[in-house]
């Protein structure tokens, strides 16, 4: 028999072409479509699933040559081979079609792809991500969904605090199993970060919400506006659950410690994310919550959070520029996005650290005042090259000053609670993510510091099997 | 949803609104606030709390209308109706303790609301309470039954152009206190151009003083670092590490400048709201 030929060129997935999207917040990758994902889907060679180097790239595991076949055994049913798929992949990932849009696949799973040897390696964010958009657009999901309802027989209950991913992974994956889950989330919305973060051009809510009525469909009760630590103590969850879940993440801006912080018109990209993204400002003032954004924008960091900014600002109407203390390589955006950005017309300045912002005579920024920094040969601990500064300074003009420098764990938990923790917040955990009080588990950026969606959910079901032994053993002694 | 239970006007700008937040009645503190967000295209706004009654679970608040968010509020939500989101409670209570002589002065809104709240609770503690709360005028004050007046050893009500009560301000009432000698620690809420001049007055005389910085906020938990504030030199979170701070170590000029940052919108929302209701 003739070896089946490699074909190494990715099938591309369509775009909105760029004159059209930086004029609004309409999603910017168009995804594919059940021909064109079949072809992509058919690239894979099928490695045995305990050698297939992609799922020991995913930090969940995702079965993906198991995905990727069930879509191809049913070619001439799609509905059926998506159902086929989606299962596969829910049995590691409860929501797809947002780890299929935010995941850096470049340095997970795609990373060591074995076609990627040969040529391109496999579109898997963009398969997955097109099983979960088409399932939820044929209701295909809500079948499945059925198959997923557990009997609740008085297993326990568990509290779970925080609706970010590290918490809605962990609630989804103990009521699977039969817990009464209870999610309390400070904020109005359940998501975390991709309700406040992540703008819609990346992840439209839409369909972060229809991910989200998944907790309804499993019984999970989600109650808003509970601030853990101030409406309700962890202590008195432990009173009432079984055990408790923390999944806070890494809310609080880091901001920069030089004169002029205080100015207007300088944000932390929190501030200006949540007030454009979960407060819809960019629709003013048919929503009340305002943004003011001039006509030049600086952006200071090179991460995900930067580039969400940046895109925003440009959608704002405004010319922005990017400036990162370090160079090209080290930004540690996804790939895609930093794509994005320069495709839609963000300019970007490396090697510059702020030293100071100007203001005039109103308290406006009007201007940020920039060491130049060097690159050294020597390399930090992450791998990246030390820069030191030269001593030479630039001024750059700008009206508005985003910053996005990084983020650490809030600090109320904590403090209320008396979790044990690193200096810079984050909770201390054990093997099986267990905090130093008994019956109280963590996950997500609340103990890695800012990391990623997919190590969140990570935790989160990790927590879960945690959870669910922890409350077994106790029953079982009680 | 978070049902009215109460509405009523307290003068010709500010009222009265009861709301049914279990949650939050049962762990409020003095020194705490809430987040309200009306309706789903609203804005996230903090408002200080007259009463949290854990028995029926409701909080009392009194607003003032001011811009968008509170006219549509006064105009569009009657008992009876909900508002879509009471989030908290949030910030760090205060320190409710025996100080001894304790004094709470207010000139605006949020203070009235808190000198109530606070003098009940330090009263309590066995403190000697005085408070004293200014109006700009008789049209301006609230009816007998909202002043903090039941909570107080020793009450002052002053105007501005003396139409009610003493003529003058609280910092005028303050000063003779001072002087007599009976002061040991001031708590005050309201225009921040006076909890400047507060703070100028009790540094001269040595008196510990606890105020309330109003920053703008979005989230009110110490996710956004809108509230940001320059403390002893320190940046600082309103919402998450006040709202109530040491007055002499606030930096007021940067706090009353960073207030104004959303004048022009602020215009432009009333603006849009006044049309959309036929007004102008
Ligand atoms: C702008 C931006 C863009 C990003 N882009 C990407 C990307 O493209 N890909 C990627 O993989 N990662 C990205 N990240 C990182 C990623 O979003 C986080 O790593 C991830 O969301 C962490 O999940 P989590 O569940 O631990 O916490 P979060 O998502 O932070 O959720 C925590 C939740 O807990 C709530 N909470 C906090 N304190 C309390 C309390 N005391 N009581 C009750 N509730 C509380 C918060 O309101 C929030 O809803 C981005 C982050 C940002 C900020
Ligand atoms: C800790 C705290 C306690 C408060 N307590 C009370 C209270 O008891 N009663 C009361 O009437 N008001 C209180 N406020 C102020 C109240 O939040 C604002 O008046 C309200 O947001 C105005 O909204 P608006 O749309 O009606 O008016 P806008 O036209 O939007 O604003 C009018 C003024 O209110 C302030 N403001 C606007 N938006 C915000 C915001 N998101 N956060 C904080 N301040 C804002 C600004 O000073 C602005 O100039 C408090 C504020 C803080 C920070
Ligand atoms: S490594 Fe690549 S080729 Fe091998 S199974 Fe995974 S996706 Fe397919
Ligand atoms: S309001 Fe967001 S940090 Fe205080």
């Amino acid at each position: 028999m003739a070896k089946p030929k490699l074909i190494k060129e990715r099938v591309p997935t369509p775009e909105r072409p760029v004159e059209e999207r930086v004029k609004s917040f309409v999603e910017v990758n168009l995804g594919y479509d059940f021909a064109s994902a079949l072809k992509e889907a058919e690239r894979c060679i099928q490695c045995p699933p305990e050698y297939a180097p992609c799922i020991k790239g995913c930090p969940v595991h995702i079965n993906i040559p198991g995905f990727l076949k069930a879509l191809r055994e049913n070619a001439d049913n799609p509905d059926e081979a998506v159902k086929n798929a989606l299962r596969v992949i829910w049995n590691d990932n409860t929501l797809p079609a947002v780890t299929g849009r935010v995941c850096p696949q470049e340095d997970q799973c795609e990373a060591p792809c074995v076609m990627g040897k040969v040529g391109d390696p496999i579109n898997i964010g963009k398969l997955e991500r097109f099983v979960a958009d088409y399932a939820r657009e044929r209701g295909i999901d809500q079948e499945l969904l059925k198959e997923f309802i557990a009997e609740t027989d008085g297993k326990g209950r568990v509290a779970v605090v925080g609706a970010g991913p590290a918490g809605l992974t962990c609630a989804l994956e103990l009521a699977k199993m039969g817990y009464k889950v209870t999610i309390f989330e400070a904020l109005h919305e359940a998501g975390g970060v991709l309700m406040y973060g992540i703008p819609e051009f990346r992840l439209p809510k839409d369909i972060l919400k229809t991910e989200l009525e998944k907790l309804e469909k499993l019984g999970v009760e989600v109650k808003t506006n509970y601030i853990v630590g101030k409406t309700v103590t962890v202590e008195e969850l432990l009173q009432e659950y079984d055990a408790v879940f923390i999944g806070t993440g890494a809310g609080t801006p880091k901001l920069l410690n030089i004169p002029g912080i205080l100015l207007d018109r300088i944000y932390s990209a929190n501030e200006f994310l949540t007030r454009v993204n979960l407060m819809k400002a960019y629709l003013f003032p048919e929503y009340d919550t305002p943004i003011a954004v001039g006509k030049k924008v600086i952006v200071i960091g090179a991460g995900n959070t930067a580039m969400d900014a940046a895109r925003s600002a440009l959608r704002l109407g405004a010319e922005v520029t990017i400036a990162y203390r370090r160079g090209r390589e080290d930004m540690t955006a996804r790939v895609e996005e930093i794509g994005h950005a320069e495709e839609e017309g963000v300019k970007f300045e490396f090697f510059l650290t702020p030293v100071e912002f100007i203001g005039d005579e109103n308290g406006k920024v009007k201007a940020v005042k920039f060491e130049k920094m060097r690159p050294l040969e020597e390399r930090d601990r992450r791998g990246k090259r030390k820069i030191v500064g030269t001593g030479e300074y630039v001024t750059i003009e700008a009206d508005t000053v985003i910053i996005a420098i990084g983020l650490e764990p809030n600090k109320i938990l904590v403090e209320a609670s008396g979790f044990k923790a690193n200096p810079d917040g984050t909770l201390i955990v054990d093997e099986n993510l267990m905090t130093s009080i008994p019956g109280v588990f963590a996950g997500g950026d609340a103990i890695r510091g800012e990391a990623t969606v997919i190590l969140a959910m990570g935790d989160g079901k990790k927590a879960a099997k945690a959870i669910d032994e922890y409350i077994k053993d106790k029953k079982a002694n009680a | 949803m978070y049902r009215i239970t109460a509405k009523e006007e307290l003068d010709v700008r500010d009222f009265f609104m009861e709301v049914e937040a279990p949650h939050v009645a049962r762990a409020w503190k003095p020194g705490q606030f809430v987040v309200l967000l009306i309706h789903k295209k609203g804005e996230r706004i903090p408002m200080s709390i007259y009463y949290a009654d854990r028995e029926t679970g409701r909080i009392g608040m009194f607003i003032r209308r001011h811009g968008k968010t509170s006219f549509d509020l006064w105009d569009n939500f009657d008992v009876g109706d909900s508002l879509y989101a009471v989030a908290g409670p949030l910030g760090t209570p205060i320190e409710v303790k025996y100080y001894g002589n304790v004094v709470f002065v207010s000139d605006a809104v949020c203070g009235q609301a808190e000198n109530y709240a606070t003098l009940k609770a330090m009263k309590e503690a066995g403190n000697y309470t005085i408070s004293i709360q200014t109006f700009e005028d008789r049209a301006h004050s609230y009816p007998e039954k909202f002043l903090a007046k039941p909570v107080a050893d020793e009450y002052y009500l002053t105007t501005e152009d003396g139409s009610r009560g003493i003529k003058g301000h609280y910092l005028d009432v303050l000063k003779e206190l001072i002087e007599k000698d009976k002061v040991d620690i001031v708590f005050g809420g309201g225009k921040l151009g006076s909890l400047k001049k507060l703070a100028e007055l009790t540094r001269e005389y040595g008196i510990p003083t606890i105020v309330t910085v109003r920053q703008i906020m979005v989230d009110g938990t110490g996710m956004c670092g809108s509230c940001r504030i320059l403390y002893d030199g320190e940046i600082k979170f309103a919402c998450r590490d006040g709202p109530m701070f040491d007055a002499h170590k606030v930096d007021w000029d940067d706090v009353i400048r960073r207030d104004s940052r959303f004048v022009r919108e602020q215009e432009i929302a009333k603006k849009h709201y006044l049309e959309s209701r036929g007004v102008v």
